[in-house]
């Protein structure tokens, strides 16, 4: 047996049984790595390696966009920021059949998008939508379930921490800017895929209408989120235009969320260090497993697995279209047991390579990539926005999944048409010549 | 040994958010910088740089403390409370086992490596190797956490959810 298969086995044998045992996930990569770089080189300077490639990994500017955006988001969390939102959502779309579900999904997109944090978006907008919509007679697990997968698009809807973790595991291939871009359409696609299933389960069960709100109330509403919502004009807009750069955007994006919050008066100037630690702790779970995954990354390339899963791919299954069912398939499945954030770092280098040999950009694989794991966000056994959703919503996770399973169906039929129509990805990008 | 988790906890958590805060001035000014006044400072890119690699390494570090690492634990849940408490010293020692390894040997012959060769930051100056000190310190404070937890079988109870 090469060296090669050797280490792939070992390497994945290790990392998934660890993974199993229950070792955090960083360490399981870093752990697996560990051990499959000793079986090429020697022990000195093997760990050096795995320690440099770790550290240097993280060296960039370009990464700390992500605890910015991470500060900003948790400095919105308690900003009275997701009332304001929901107020807004309600005066649009509020008088609807089924109005209350429509606001729901609208305030999670928001405030996920503003935020740029799916789980934050769905524990803010569901402890307050969950009630309000039981009052109107909406059973729980409907509004948990629709609270859950709508906050998965602040994930895809810019400014968007994992499409720059993408980016970094692109290689550079794909730019920030353009993925925040490409990430627009297929995000609001997705938010009205989910508001159809909610007519048509509105329809059937008969949910209660709203008021309609006259447009002098609808303007009263706005003008109170006006400010949030400039946020995303001003970091997005910014970014696109060349202003400044994402890590820029990012730390405007801190000043601005902690100005308004403190206009506001939801938090005072000493809640400060608080808010700090607790962004500097998300920060490290997420860094953490960059650099370990930087390592991993580099073992893959130094065994050349991106290369033989290419050929391998090309030579056995010679329909593209099959290889992308294939590779989203495979997504899928890591998706239910795997946090976005290792996914992505992981499988990029893996399924890069092989997508742009067929000719796809690498930013519209970057959007099929999120937009992918975003749906193993909201499934058993690992799914984080499930697990909180159904948290915030006071009902098992067990009760929530029959009604989450319609909802679900819609996002891989999205994702199948965001991922065979190119276009969706790449209009907006391309309209900006990025 | 509680009342030294207890004061390390409280240092480092003093130092992120040191850490943290000087972050996002420095940014801020870069970008006050370029567009108000007119320069672009490269020493800001750079501490920032550097301040973020502490950053995220002595979190890491700090997160072992807290027992706020992400991970799987829907299989370990299952088990009984007897048996989930040996698993979780099992992966106390491989965590140990890796930070000694890696990040406190492999840690600190690449901080001797970048020191004996003399290589420095290209704006500011600052030897590399004290950048990369980061490492194995971070890396004997997880062998520290892990010997607390090991000795403190109730510390393993709780376990902060984060993600």
């Amino acid at each position: 047996m090469s060296i090669e298969i050797l280490s792939i086995i070992v390497l994945f044998i290790s990392f998934f049984a660890l993974l199993a045992y229950g070792v955090p996930v960083a360490y399981c990569i870093g752990i697996s790595t560990t051990i499959t770089i000793l079986l090429n080189i020697a022990f000195v300077p093997g760990i050096t390696t795995v320690c440099q490639r770790m550290t240097t990994g993280i060296d960039s500017f370009a990464l700390l966009a992500i605890p910015f955006f991470i500060l900003a988001g948790e400095i919105m969390n308690r900003g009275g920021i997701a009332n304001r939102l929901i107020n807004f959502a309600k005066s649009l779309v509020g008088s609807l059949p089924g109005g209350l579900a429509y606001v729901n999904v609208l305030a999670a997109m928001l405030f996920g998008a503003i935020s740029g944090s799916a789980v934050a978006a769905a524990s803010a907008i569901g402890s307050i939508m969950t009630d309000r919509m039981e009052e109107e007679g909406y059973p729980r697990p409907f509004s948990a379930s629709v609270n859950i997968t709508s906050s998965t698009m602040g994930l895809i809807i810019p400014p968007s921490n994992i499409l720059i973790v993408y980016a970094l595991a692109s290689g550079g291939t794909a730019s920030v800017a353009a993925l925040f871009l490409a990430g627009y359409l297929p995000g609001i696609l997705v938010g009205l895929a989910l508001m159809i299933v909610v007519a048509i389960v509105a329809q059937r069960k008969n949910f209660e209408r709203g008021q309609r709100v006259s447009l002098v109330n609808v303007w009263k509403d706005f003008r109170r989120a006006f400010f949030s919502l400039l946020l995303l004009v001003v970091i997005v807009g910014g970014i696109v235009a060349g202003v400044f750069t994402a890590t820029e955007a990012a730390g405007v994006a801190v000043l601005y969320a902690g100005i308004l919050a403190l206009v506001y008066k939801a938090i005072s100037i000493r809640d400060f260090p608080a808010i700090l630690l607790n962004s500097a702790k998300t920060t490290a779970i997420v860094m953490f497993l960059i650099c370990t995954s930087m390592a991993m990354s580099w073992l893959f390339s130094f065994a050349s697995i991106p290369q033989l899963l290419t050929s391998f791919l090309l030579d056995e299954v010679s329909s593209p279209i099959l290889i992308f069912i294939i590779i989203n398939l495979t997504l899928l499945i890591v998706g239910t047991f795997m946090d976005i954030t290792p996914a992505v770092l992981i499988f990029t280098p893996i399924f890069l390579p092989v997508v742009m040999e067929l000719g796809m950009h690498p930013v519209h694989f970057g959007i099929i990539m999120v937009l992918n794991l975003c749906i193993g966000l909201c499934t058993p056994p690992v799914g984080t926005i499930l697990f909180v959703g159904s948290g915030v919503a006071k009902i098992s996770v067990a009760k929530v999944v029959p009604s989450l399973i319609p909802l679900l169906i819609t996002m891989v039929i999205v994702l199948m048409i965001v991922t065979f129509i190119p276009q969706i990805s790449m209009w907006l990008p391309q309209l900006f010549s990025l | 040994m509680k009342r030294a988790f207890f004061i390390t906890n409280r240092i480092i958590e003093y130092l992120l958010i040191i850490i943290f805060a000087l972050l996002v001035l420095d940014v801020l000014w870069q970008v006050i910088a370029r567009h108000l006044v007119g320069s672009s400072s490269s020493f800001t890119e750079e501490f920032a740089r550097f301040a973020f690699i502490w950053l995220a390494i002595l979190g890491a570090a700090y997160l072992n403390g807290q027992r706020g690492h992400l991970a799987i634990d829907f299989w370990l849940n299952k088990l009984d409370a007897e048996k989930r408490k040996q698993r979780q010293v099992i992966i106390e020692i491989l965590m140990l086992i890796f930070a000694i390894i890696v990040m406190v040997i492999g840690g600190g012959n690449l901080v001797y490596i970048t020191l004996s060769l003399g290589q420095k930051s290209s704006v500011l100056g600052i030897p590399l190797g004290v950048v990369y000190a980061i490492v194995p310190f971070s890396g004997l404070l997880i062998v520290f956490y892990s010997l607390f937890h090991i000795s403190q079988p109730e510390a393993l109870e709780t376990k902060e959810k984060s993600s």
